[in-house]
């Protein structure tokens, strides 16, 4: 086993130890901590609906089948894993997401059952028609609440409003129509194809002793060659589908997503460009700057305001979110102050101000194991290493964060509003 | 881990929660006022005001630069309900000096900041400015409105709200859209004033070590002004078992119903540890009677999950249904509780949600956040109970007093949002 040792912000570090069979395993020691946090997690995701597997012929899987494995797996042949997790006391959870699914679990005590509890279940899956069929339903409902959640919907009608063909514009969970196509040997396919060590990794913080958790882990490991994964290319046009999109649900006060479409040439996330962009959006609109309170003043946004910068495997945009009784207006603001920075430049004080904002959340995160369990995710996914990120925040320059400018293109801007019901 | 108590006033207290595992301080003002439907409002809305501007920092931009160059400190405010009272908090937290990139001392900067804010706001004549006010009730009521759009909040509480008419519990915490619009910056100044005078305050502090001198700095302001009348928050009113219970339905244009009861309980109390773990075995975890059974086993709901609130001798059960699911789920809910009653969970029920629940008060020492939640909702007389004692207390309980505990629960309410028969959301 390769072992790497990442140090770099005050007494804080962790291991990377990459097995044979390519499973990366993040080991962090915290101690003085009561508690530990766990997640296994697999480069596979709701977006991952083309691929094929050495070299084989492409497959497409129906939309919302990585979901759909997730709540799967947890059904062994010998009992589901949480009533494993019952008799330890351990909290534990999963999640899919666009491009990961991660297993979870967080505990004070019995680190190492849970952790054997985990490997276990993660490693056995048991689809029968049987248990596939009965799942129909309560993804089904899940489905359902989602389409009652207006924060869930303004963001999925702005993804559809802006992507033409990548699966990034289909909910995680798919729809009803497309789960019914799922059955056991297709749960299979997609298992063998991205639950394979190679492309899986496990991120661990807490009060745990790195040997001890290595030992384990090798002993646990169904070994398996590794596959090669090749996944489908989406033909995605550079522009939008359409640059309005509106419903109307159960809500009080309308809600706005505007989301401007960046052009990608490369599937890499580069953490510069995200650290960047990040900063660039706490100076268009964070709450210090000049934008936020005029809206604020103005009446046409409330706390819930916010921006994020939104990227993974050929996709990426900024998205500004918010509740307003007027969102066009809001659209219309925000494009005209992000023109008027453009062309006049940034306060210098404000880009020091929001860099010293964001060195000091890094230094938060290492308050929670939780935070450093997920940020080990994110440096798993993307290949950087935890302590990057602090690095690279010190040491962004001005100029750097200017050039940032060039991802906001007002041809390629959708807003997305959901409007109260009329009486 | 320990936590001290240090007394600042009449009725208003320090607690220093020594933890060296943190890289951050946090300190938090917490301050208690009887929940009551004329007053409700205002309360809820001076936090939020007093954390937009302070004296020196005559607008929200300035402040929140300010912030900004603390290393993103964080500043807070909520109102939450505590029993029969409200908890209004205002809490900072920052970085440690050692972080500090220009050796600056943070620690003391967001103390003075937080005090300034506190006790030295912006105010003329009596009178919170009137575009600050006016800010401030917008965003209340859009944050009252909201609740609609997250079925799940509105649910419950809507359930409250019919099982505690005319009860201070019943007050929503942050009052009406209707009493915040009659907010004025003199009315907000005097209840700044009246809470300065008469609130219950507990102040936490979370660190590796005391910030110096905040302590005597907040008992020096103290000085300044009569504390009298404090409010005792130490005592809510138990739930009135019923013996009829009531059933209230509502129709919406949504894809999906919400279904939740709300019980009485004979025990009740903060230390009412019995009523935790019985609530827990009912629908705590995924190991509790509502999720294997009305979930898994009936697929019945999505979610279906029970809570309790100790000091009112409260259960509540939400869940997540469709519209023909209503009324088997709501038997199947009751059966779960009669099996409780029965004593008929079984050894390994029991045992899960021990386990469960003290696995989680073990890992409350490890996150600033749940420890000031910890010690600003505990709020018992004279005594500080810290997570490792409550730890204890769940490990005393019996299978007996889980028993003992469910046959005192009573249906008192029950509450369903069910979808209109037309097509939605097109």
């Amino acid at each position: 086993m390769k072992k790497q040792i990442f140090e770099g912000f005050g007494e804080e570090s962790y291991v990377l130890a990459t097995m044979p069979n390519g499973l990366e395993i993040y080991i962090m020691e915290k101690p003085q901590y009561s508690s530990s946090y766990a997640i296994y997690g697999t480069r596979y995701g709701s977006i991952d609906t083309r691929f094929s597997k050495d070299g084989g012929e492409m497959l497409t899987v129906p939309e919302g089948i990585a979901h759909y494995l997730e709540h799967k797996l947890f059904e062994g042949e010998d009992g589901d894993a949480f009533s494993k997790y019952a008799k330890t006391g351990a909290s534990a959870n999963a999640f899919t997401s666009f491009d990961r699914t991660c297993y979870l679990f967080s505990c004070s005590d019995n680190f190492y059952e849970n952790l054997d509890i985990l490997l276990s279940f993660v490693q056995a899956p048991y689809f029968t028609p049987e248990n596939v069929e009965k799942e129909q339903g309560i993804i089904g409902q899940e489905i359902r609440m989602y389409d009652d959640n207006p924060g869930w919907r303004v963001m999925f009608n702005l993804l559809k409003g802006m992507y033409h063909n990548h699966p990034v514009r289909i909910d995680i969970a798919g729809t009803v129509e497309s789960i019914a196509q799922i059955d056991a040997p297709l749960l299979y396919k997609c298992y063998e194809t991205f639950y394979n060590p190679s492309n899986m990794f496990i991120c661990l913080v807490g009060n745990i002793d790195t040997d001890k958790t290595l030992k384990q882990i090798e002993k646990s490991i169904i070994d398996k060659p590794a596959v090669e994964i090749t996944r489908g290319e989406f033909q995605e046009p550079q522009t939008i589908v359409k640059p309005y999109v509106e419903q109307c649900l159960a809500v009080n006060t309308p809600m706005f997503c505007l989301g401007f479409k960046q052009k990608i040439n490369s599937p890499h996330r580069r953490l510069k460009s995200k650290i960047c962009v990040d900063l660039l959006l706490q100076i268009i609109c964070g709450d210090a700057s000049p934008l936020y309170a005029r809206l604020m003043n103005e009446g046409l946004i409330n706390d819930d305001f916010d921006s994020e910068y939104f990227n993974g495997n050929g996709y990426a945009a900024v998205i500004f979110e918010g509740e307003s009784c007027d969102p066009e207006r809001v659209a219309q603001e925000i494009k005209a102050e992000i023109s008027r920075l453009r062309e006049e430049g940034v306060n210098k004080k404000l880009f020091s101000a929001v860099k010293c904002a964001m060195y000091g959340d890094l230094v938060r995160r290492f308050n929670s194991v939780e935070n450093l369990a997920m940020s080990l995710t994110e440096c798993a996914m993307c290949g950087y290493s935890l302590f990057d990120e602090i690095k690279m925040v010190k040491s962004v320059s001005y100029d750097d964060v200017m050039k940032r400018f060039d991802i906001f293109d007002n041809d390629n801007a959708v807003l997305s509003v959901i409007k109260p019901l009329e009486d | 881990m320990s936590a001290k108590i240090t007394k600042l006033s009449n009725g208003a207290e320090g607690v220093f929660i020594k933890n060296d595992r943190f890289n951050t301080t946090s300190i938090s003002f917490n301050f208690y006022v009887p929940l009551q439907k004329e007053t409700a409002a205002e309360y809820a809305l001076l936090p939020f005001v007093m954390t937009t501007c302070s004296k020196d920092y005559p607008d929200f931009s300035a402040l929140n630069f300010k912030l900004a160059k603390l290393y993103g400190a964080n500043l807070s405010a909520s109102a939450e309900k505590v029993g029969d009272f409200q908890m209004l908090k205002i809490a900072i937290s920052t970085i440690d000096d050692r972080f500090a990139l220009d050796n600056e001392s943070l620690c003391d900067s967001a103390t003075e900041l937080l005090t300034q804010l506190i006790f030295e706001p912006k105010a003329e004549n009596g009178a919170f400015c009137e575009e600050d006010v006016a800010r401030e009730k917008r965003k209340a009521i859009e944050h009252i409105r909201g609740d609609l759009a997250q079925k799940r909040i509105y649910a419950k509480k809507r359930l409250i709200e019919e099982m505690y008419k005319g009860e201070a519990y019943g007050v929503a915490k942050c009052g009406t859209e209707e009493d915040v619009e009659k907010i004025t910056g003199q009315s907000l100044f005097a209840a700044w004033q009246k809470l300065l005078s008469t609130a219950f305050l507990r102040v936490n502090v979370i660190s590796r070590s005391m910030p110096q001198g905040l302590f005597d700095k907040i008992s020096e302001k103290f000085e300044s002004i009569t504390r009298e009348n404090i409010v005792d928050c130490t005592y809510s009113a138990p739930t009135k078992a019923i013996d009829k219970p009531n059933t209230v339905i509502e129709q919406m244009d949504i894809a999906q119903g919400k279904l939740c009861m709300g019980f009485s309980s004979e025990l009740y109390g903060e230390d009412a540890a019995a009523l935790t773990v019985m609530c827990d075995i009912f629908g705590g975890g995924p190991y509790s009677r509502l999720f294997t059974n009305v979930r898994e086993k009936y697929s019945l709901c999505y979610y279906c999950a029970s809570g309790a609130v100790k000091s009112k001798g409260l259960i509540t059960v939400d869940s997540g249904i469709e519209k023909e699911n209503a009324t088997k789920a709501e038997k199947e809910i009751l059966n779960q509780l009669d099996i409780m009653k029965q004593n008929l969970f079984t050894d390994e029920e029991f045992q899960s949600s021990i386990k469960s629940i003290t696995d989680s008060f073990k890992s409350y020492n490890d996150s600033q956040g749940l420890l000031d939640a910890w010690y600003s909702l505990k709020i018992v007389k004279d005594k500080l109970i810290s997570p490792e004692e409550a730890v204890q207390e769940i490990l005393n309980v019996t299978r007996n007093d889980v028993v003992y505990t469910a046959r005192g629960v009573k249906l008192h309410t029950v509450y369903k949002l069910l979808p209109n028969d037309k097509e939605v959301g097109k």
